[in-house]
């Protein structure tokens, strides 16, 4: 019996059984960066993807990522509004006019967007550099925070959400990363929250931001007209203005307005609009834009 | 490039950071604070690579914090500038070395001596009456070696700080968008009011 | 025995761990540790070791520990393993901070220590904590307090008011008749300390009072005002006593008594 018993009592070297870093990475809060990916097998991964990619030096790289972008986002006394255009370029090649830039990041409201103006809880994160790295992201960190809604019964903080990605882009710094995002929430903790997050390791929270390639003429409108305590409407307007004046002047934005709006209860979205029709309303109705000229 | 200043006296520390941060050709944000707090007496500002500054200084921030729980008592502030040291000095030897540059202002809580610490991210410490990182440097360390003294009091310090960040506004083609004034003396640190509005005139 | 208690990770035949009742066994041996919640506030009690005559008291290390600025742990059971517990707590605490900002709530790292215990009754090698703890606190920006117990076993459960250690069923049976909800911070610290009294012989110099309020960091009540305590609940009693003498002529008294009758005080 004894020499049983003493079977199991060998030291833990001895057995086969996890040992005390395994179990922990198996109990630890917060799953490690377990995600390994394939690097090229050359000296220097992030030089090697550069070089392939970098269409500024290089006009005919091999691997065009789909890049250009306005997106904005600000807080204001009801709530967030986050805009964004809808273009997606790969070096001069309009890819697709009809992105969705918005990325609901939650348990409840991933997937397509729902017919109905209830606000559906959850946060919603911006797209703006590499449209791949951006959605895989964010679905990643759309996984994190549903665990943590399941293990701590609560949704997560604006902060913390933000905080695991701006971990995630500063792990990777230097391997050739490209986002700039937005995190927008309203919690209960926290009121209404906005955190600019990018592929440096930046991670800002601020009242308003805009980030793409039509970022400063998106700011030009934004910041002349933005007050903290603008109506609903008149926030979802200045909004799609300053969208509208980014996607005039940058060759890099355009197609659709999309329109969102957070509040503590969730995101309730407001249109997904050709710019066409709003920017010859704009300037027929309104007389702006005229330098464009409608007489033939 | 940020604006790092620190100027000691004789019983408080400054440190002045400004609020803009930088990206191409926008200011994302113009009420950044650069600072952490590491313990009840000391504090660190940083400027550097993004992303870096922060990551370094709230991995030191925990560190300290841990140290002051698991032993019941706070590192000096040399103890605190010595650690950070030995982290940059290691980081900077291995594959992705944090670019950091800081000023480290504390209070020594048994000797009542202010500390003022200037490391850069090559790992070199100096013990200094006054500091600056970036372009500050060029301007405001001929001003405070004329107008500095180990033996000022709080008002005078600030005064030396105004005319630090006068001649900034002068001769600096950028915008910093003012500066964060944070004050450490024998009660610990706390943010003081510094105003950024004052309009100066080009000789 | 039949050697289902030598190694940690075997069961006996019907279904128990041995080593782990043995460490709820150390924990029974332990001082006795209070927690009681009244209305935004979380007090907690501890009964000292009597020190000997040359030992340092003030500096001697305490049963209480903070494991965050907003959360505070008492313990029963091994001090030599409860000093490991709780770094690995305070660990967490600052590695939570530096990953996600906030800091911990107190059901996360009550959790943490809970999880840390269990792997500690599941892993090759190693024995179980021979503790129990009280982990208490407010959670950032929420004026609720928190009281959660943990045991050797990785159990971890939340309660209004508990108590760990020697003589624990007997302060728990005194605090289920005394609790009340909404206590102000002056009924609570004296619940506390009266629990505390129940099994702690010699008075105010063998206790130890942390009181956690939302915002703020520990603090630890003073001697002299633990003392004052003590002597007010002391004559509060002999007061008591007196007038039971007095009215013992009447009815047979329905009254509850406020300790049980001697002799109860071995578990």
């Amino acid at each position: 019996m004894d020499k049983l018993v003493a079977q199991y009592s060998r030291p833990s070297h001895q057995n086969d059984f996890y040992t005390e870093e395994e179990q922990h990475d198996m109990t630890g809060s917060l799953p490690p960066l377990s995600l390994k990916f394939a690097l090229p097998p050359v000296a220097n991964p992030s030089a090697f993807l550069r070089a392939m990619t970098d269409d500024h030096s290089n006009p005919s790289c091999p691997i065009k990522l789909a890049h250009g972008t306005t997106t904005l986002a600000f807080r204001f006394q009801g709530g967030i509004i986050v805009c964004t255009d809808s273009r997606a370029t790969a070096g001069n090649w309009i890819a697709s006019q009809t992105v969705k830039k918005v990325i609901p990041v939650s348990r409840l409201s991933r997937g397509e967007d729902k017919p109905s103006n209830d606000p559906t809880p959850g946060l919603l994160g911006t797209m703006a550099g590499g449209a791949a790295d951006c959605q895989y992201w964010l679905r990643y960190l759309s996984q994190q925070c549903t665990l943590h809604e399941i293990r701590h019964k609560r949704r997560i903080t604006v902060a913390a959400a933000s905080k695991i990605l701006a971990n995630l882009t500063y792990a990777y710094k230097g391997y050739g990363l490209s986002m700039g995002t937005m995190l927008a929430g309203v919690t209960p903790q926290e009121g209404p929250a906005l955190y600019y997050i990018d592929s440096d390791g930046t991670r800002l929270p601020g009242n308003l931001f805009c980030v793409g390639s039509g970022q400063t003429f998106a700011y030009g409108v934004l910041d002349a007209n933005y007050r903290y305590d603008l109506s609903e409407k008149e926030a979802l307007d200045l909004g799609r203005r300053a969208i509208l004046a980014a996607m005039h002047r940058d060759a890099y934005s355009g197609g659709f307005i999309n329109c969102y709006h957070v509040t503590e209860a969730g995101w309730v979205h407001h249109g997904f609009d050709d710019m066409n029709p709003i920017f010859w309303k704009t300037k027929l109705e309104s007389g702006e834009f005229s330098n464009v000229t409608s007489e033939l | 490039m940020a604006v790092l200043l620190g100027i000691t006296g004789k019983d408080f520390v400054i440190v002045a950071a400004s609020k803009a941060i930088m990206r191409g050709p926008t200011i994302i944000k113009a009420q950044d604070d650069k600072t952490r707090q590491l313990n009840r007496h000391t504090m660190m500002a940083f400027s550097g690579e993004a992303g870096d500054t922060v990551q370094f200084a709230e991995f030191i921030q925990a560190n300290v914090q841990l140290y002051s729980m698991r032993n019941d008592s706070e590192l000096s502030p040399s103890a605190v500038a010595n650690f950070v040291r030995g982290e940059l000095a290691s980081s900077l030897r291995s594959r992705s070395p944090y670019t950091v540059n800081l000023l480290l202002g504390g209070m020594d809580p048994h000797t009542q001596q202010p500390h003022l610490y200037w490391i850069d991210y090559l790992a070199s410490l100096a013990r200094v009456p006054y500091a600056a990182h970036g372009y500050a440097q060029y301007y405001c360390l001929s001003l405070l070696d004329k107008h500095h003294n180990p033996d000022i009091d709080l008002a005078q310090g600030m005064k030396l700080l105004e005319m630090c960040t006068d001649e900034l506004k002068r001769r600096l083609p950028i915008d910093y968008k003012g500066v964060l004034v944070k004050i450490i003396t024998k009660d610990g640190v706390k943010e003081v009011d510094f105003d950024n509005d004052k309009i100066v005139r080009s000789a | 025995m039949s050697g289902y208690d030598r190694a940690l990770s075997v069961f006996s035949p019907d279904g128990h761990v041995f080593q782990v009742e043995y460490a709820m066994e150390a924990v029974k041996r332990g001082t006795c540790a209070v927690g009681v919640k009244g209305k935004n506030i979380v007090v907690l009690g501890c009964e000292k070791r009597s020190a000997l005559k040359l030992q340092d008291t003030r500096i001697t290390p305490s049963k209480i520990a903070n494991v965050d600025e907003h959360v505070c742990l008492a313990f029963a059971g091994l001090n030599a393993d409860a000093r490991i517990l709780i770094d690995k707590a305070r660990l967490e605490a600052q590695s939570h901070r530096l990953t996600v900002e906030d800091p911990v709530t107190i059901e996360y790292i009550t959790k943490y220590i809970a999880g840390v215990q269990q792997r500690y009754t599941q892993s090759g090698g190693v024995r179980p904590f021979g503790i129990s703890t009280l982990v208490v606190g407010f959670d950032k920006n929420d004026s609720t307090p928190r009281l959660y117990q943990t045991e050797p076993s990785g159990i971890y459960s939340a309660w209004k008011a508990n108590a760990i250690g020697r003589s624990s069923k007997t302060v728990r049976e005194f605090l289920e008749r005394n609790h009340q909800d909404d206590m102000d911070r002056e009924q609570t610290i004296q619940l506390t300390i009266k629990s505390l009294l129940e099994v702690v012989q010699t008075g105010a110099k063998n206790i130890e009072v942390a009181i956690m309020t939302p915002g703020n960091r520990v603090e630890m009540l003073p001697d002299d005002q633990i003392e004052a305590y003590v002597k007010s609940i002391e004559t509060e009693k002999q007061e008591e006593a007196a007038k039971k003498k007095t009215s013992r002529t009447g009815a047979a008294t329905a009254a509850i008594l406020t300790r049980p009758g001697g002799g109860e005080t071995a578990e």
